[in-house]
């Protein structure tokens, strides 16, 4: 279970429709424990160096930052953010071959430039499956 | 003896420590101590060949090991050492 705060989501939600119509990319940070809570979100510059409307990738000396910044403030980074422009929030193939199992995976799903739906993912260690994980944001109770 | 910062997912195989003091004079000879010191870390950093995981990058201070000597990469007593993930991804 992963519960977003709105001061976060607001953050997640709104760098991802600026930067529609490519992904765009970022860290969660909150307490970790048996239910997750993001009490911040980072943008991080998507660095893909090809087109990026569907293709994301964090460079590590910005996640390097970002997991300081988690211990300088108390925190911890506990997943990562990117977004699908004009298309659901699944885990794809790209996804999977790219992830790290250590973090939950919020997709947000951005159509026409706004946002539609999110999923949260738990990647394994092989790359080959990543479960679904319930995901609380706060848009998601209607 | 260097320091290892431990990422947030990983310190529940270290005693929930965040930081991990191990000995070696090169980068392979510390994540060895380390992972020598806490069994579990090893099935999350290294493959089934023993070699490290394809997202897992490591860091001197912030220098990323794959531009020094990988595995040979000297480390000092003062130095500290970050495990970072690689991350990437797409919709297709």
């Amino acid at each position: 279970m992963i519960k977003i705060e709105p001061a976060a989501w607001t953050v997640m939600v709104q760098h991802a429709e600026s930067t529609f119509p490519n992904e765009c990319c970022g860290v969660m940070f909150g307490p970790s424990g048996e239910t997750k809570t993001v009490v911040e979100a980072m943008p991080l510059a998507n660095t893909y160096t090809g087109p990026q409307e569907d293709r994301y990738e964090i460079s590590p000396e910005d996640l390097l930052r970002a997991e300081r910044h988690a211990r300088q403030n108390g925190f911890d980074l506990i997943g990562i953010f990117h977004s699908h422009p004009d298309c659901d929030a699944y885990f794809s193939k790209t996804d999977l071959e790219n992830s790290c199992p250590w973090y939950s995976f919020v997709v947000l799903s951005i159509k026409g430039g706004r946002f539609d739906h999110a999923n949260s993912f738990l990647p394994n260690a092989d790359q080959t499956a990543a479960d679904k994980e319930p995901l609380e944001f706060p848009e998601s109770n209607g | 003896m260097a320091k290892v910062l431990i990422p947030t997912p990983l310190r529940q195989f270290t005693d929930k420590q965040d930081a991990v003091i191990a000995a070696g004079s090169t980068v392979g000879e510390v994540l060895g101590a380390l992972t020598a010191q806490f069994p579990a870390l090893r099935n999350n950093l290294y493959n089934a060949e023993g070699k490290l995981r394809s997202f897992v990058n490591v860091y001197v201070n912030d220098e990323d090991i794959r531009y020094l000597d990988k595995d040979a990469t000297a480390v000092k007593d003062s130095d500290t050492l970050s495990i970072v993930p690689s991350i990437a991804g797409g919709r297709s």
